[in-house]
C-alpha cells in the first residue's frame, strides 16, 4: 500500500517539498538542545516531514522515531549532509533495499560526530574568530553597514551550505564518508587561521592607532597602558591557571586589573 | 543629534522598551535556537539595537570591546556561556533611550565618556552572565520536554513531538524578550543613575575598563592560536595594519 504523497526517490535526488520541509525544520535542530540527549528532539523534528509522506503504520511509526530519538549531537551548519544521508538510508529500506538492522543508528552516530569535530574546527574555532575579527576591524574603521552586509553574506552563504548540503548528502548516501576525507577541509582551516591570525594583528594596531590618530585626551597613557597589560594578561592567563577562561572570567579579571591599575597609578 | 531609528533617543516609553525587547527575542532566537545567522552577535547585535534606537555609534561602542572579550567564546552545546545579544541589545537601548552618546575606542574618547562607556561593558557582560543561568534552567526544561517525548515512541503521536520541539522554540523566543526588556529596565531605572554616584577611583578604574577588556579579547584568542604558531603572522598583521592606516591617514 503507498500513501497518496508518498515520496520516491528520483534518481538520487530528493523531491523538492520534502527538501524545502527539511531545510526549513533543520534550522531549529539546536532549539531544543538538552544535556542528556542533546539535539535528538530537533533531529527527530527535522526528519518528520519524511515519515508523514510514509504510508502510516503505527509500529513502524514508533520504531523510526526510536531510531531518531537516541543521543544525536553535531555541527549544526554541517548537519544537512547527514540529515540528508539519513532520509537516503530511509527511502533505500522503504524502496526494499539491503540495509543491514542499525546500520542506520551507526551511520547516525559515527558521522555525527565527525561532523561535529569538523565543524568545531572549521566553524568555530577557524571561520568565526576570523569573520569576528574583520567584523570587529571594519566596525573600527567606521563600516557600521560593511558589518551588517557582511554578516548578511554568511548568513546567506550558509543557508545556502545548509541546503546544497541536504541533496548533497541524499545523493552521496553511505558515500558521504568520502567527503570527510578529502585533504581540503585541513586547507581551509588552516587558511582561515592564518586570516584570522593577521586579522587580529591587524585589529591590535588599529585600537591605538586610530584611538591616538583621533587627538590628545587626558588619560590617553593609561588607557594604552591598560591595552597593552590586557594582551599580556589575555595571552599569558591560561598558562598561569591552566584553563582557558570564557569571557565572563576574563571580564572579572579585566575588572580586577583595571581597580588595581587605578591605585597603582 | 538627527534621530531616524524606530525607538526615539531620551524616550524611555513602554513602546520603544517592548519594541526593543522584540530585537532581543529574535536575536536570541538567532544566538542559539534558529538558523545561527551571527546576527546575534554581539558586535552586530549592538549595531542592530543602535540603528533601531537611531544611533549606531554608541551600539559599536558597547558591542566592539564586548565582542573582543567573547571572541573565544565557543557558542556550542556544552561549552555555551553567557547570554550576550539580549544583554547588548538592552545596553545600547538603555543608553540611547537615557539620551547618552557613547563613542567606540577608536574615536576621540574622553575620559567621562570612557567611564560611561566602561561601565555599560561592566553591566552588559554581568547581565550576560546572568543570562548564562536562565539559560541553564531553560535547557534543564528541555530536558523534562524531551522525556515527556518518550511518550511519543509508545504511542506514535507524532504530534506530540513537535509540538514540544516548538515549546522549546517558543521558551527561548520568551525568554530574549523577558530577558531584553528586564534588563533595559534596570539599566534605565538603577544602572545608569549609579554612574553619578560612582566615587573618583571608580570613574577611573572604569576609563581605562573598555581598552583592558579589548587587550585581554585579544590576548586569549592569540593564546588560543597558539604564540609560538602565530607570533609571525600577528606581527605582520599589525605591521601591515599600522602602514595601511598611517598611509590612509596621510591621504586624507
Amino acid at each position: 500500500m503507498t500513501a497518496p504523497n508518498a515520496v520516491k526517490p528520483t534518481g538520487g535526488r530528493l523531491h523538492y517539498g520534502l527538501r524545502l520541509s527539511l531545510f526549513l525544520r533543520s534550522l531549529s535542530l539546536q532549539a531544543s538542545w538538552n544535556q542528556q540527549r542533546m539535539q535528538n528532539l530537533g533531529l527527530l523534528t527535522t526528519v518528520l516531514p519524511w515519515l508523514r509522506r510514509q504510508p502510516r503504520e503505527i509500529t513502524a511509526d514508533r520504531l523510526f522515531c526510536r531510531r531518531y530519538y537516541e543521543f544525536f549531537n553535531t555541527n549544526p551548519y554541517l548537519a544537512n549532509f547527514l540529515i540528508g544521508g539519513l532520509i537516503r538510508l530511509e527511502d533505500d529500506r522503504n524502496s526494499g533495499q539491503l540495509v543491514p538492522p542499525g546500520q542506520i543508528a551507526m551511520f547516525r552516530d559515527t558521522l555525527g560526530r565527525a561532523f561535529a569535530s569538523l565543524g568545531d574546527q572549521l566553524v568555530w574555532l577557524a571561520l568565526r574568530p576570523a569573520l569576528t575579527l574583520a567584523l570587529c576591524l571594519a566596525a573600527l574603521l567606521g563600516g557600521i553597514y560593511s558589518v551588517l552586509a557582511t554578516v548578511a553574506c554568511f548568513a546567506l552563504g550558509q543557508l545556502a551550505l545548509r541546503w546544497f548540503a541536504l541533496g548533497k548528502g541524499y545523493a552521496m548516501g553511505l558515500e558521504i564518508v568520502e567527503l570527510l576525507s578529502l585533504p581540503h577541509w585541513h586547507r581551509i582551516i588552516g587558511t582561515l587561521k592564518r586570516v584570522g591570525m593577521v586579522l587580529a594583528g591587524a585589529v591590535l594596531a588599529a585600537i591605538p592607532f586610530l584611538h591616538l590618530d583621533s587627538g590628545p585626551h587626558a588619560g590617553d597613557g593609561r588607557q594604552m597602558l591598560g591595552f597593552g597589560l590586557g594582551l599580556l594578561v589575555g595571552s599569558g592567563l591560561p598558562r598561569l591557571v591552566r584553563k582557558r577562561l570564557p569571557g565572563e572570567g576574563l571580564l572579572l579579571v579585566a575588572v580586577a586589573i583595571s581597580v588595581g591599575l587605578t591605585f597603582a597609578i | 543629534m538627527v534621530i531616524y531609528g524606530l525607538v526615539l533617543a531620551g524616550d524611555p516609553s513602554w513602546s520603544s522598551i517592548a519594541l526593543l525587547g522584540f530585537l532581543a527575542a529574535l536575536l536570541a532566537m538567532d544566538d542559539t535556537a534558529l538558523a545561527q545567522t551571527w546576527f546575534g552577535q554581539p558586535l552586530v547585535a549592538g549595531i542592530l539595537a543602535g540603528l533601531f534606537c537611531g544611533d549606531a555609534v554608541t551600539g559599536v561602542a558597547i558591542a566592539l570591546p564586548l565582542q573582543l572579550l567573547l571572541i573565544g567564546n565557543l557558542p556550542v552545546g556544552q561549552t555555551f556561556t553567557g547570554e550576550h545579544s539580549s544583554a547588548v541589545v538592552a545596553a545600547v537601548g538603555a543608553t540611547v533611550l537615557a539620551g547618552h552618546h557613547l563613542l567606540p575606542i577608536s574615536g576621540p574618547l574622553n575620559w567621562n565618556s570612557a567611564a560611561l562607556l566602561g561601565w555599560m561593558i561592566l553591566a552588559t557582560g554581568l547581565l550576560g552572565a546572568v543570562g548564562h543561568w536562565i539559560i541553564q534552567a531553560e535547557r534543564r526544561a528541555h530536558v523534562l520536554w524531551m522525556q515527556e517525548g518518550h511518550r511519543t515512541l509508545r504511542d506514535g503521536d507524532l504530534n506530540r513531538v513537535e509540538a514540544l520541539h516548538g515549546r522549546c522554540l517558543s521558551a527561548t523566543l520568551l525568554r530574549g524578550f523577558v530577558l531584553g526588556i528586564l534588563y533595559l529596565l534596570v539599566l534605565i531605572r538603577f544602572w545608569l543613575p549609579m554612574f553619578n554616584v560612582l566615587p573618583e577611583p571608580a570613574l577611573q578604574a572604569l576609563g581605562v575598563l573598555p581598552f583592558l577588556i579589548a587587550g585581554l579579547g585579544l590576548g586569549a584568542l592569540i593564546e588560543q592560536y597558539g604564540i609560538r604558531a602565530c607570533w609571525s603572522w600577528v606581527t605582520g598583521g599589525a605591521v601591515c595594519g599600522a602602514l595601511l592606516l598611517w598611509l590612509a591617514g596621510g591621504a586624507g
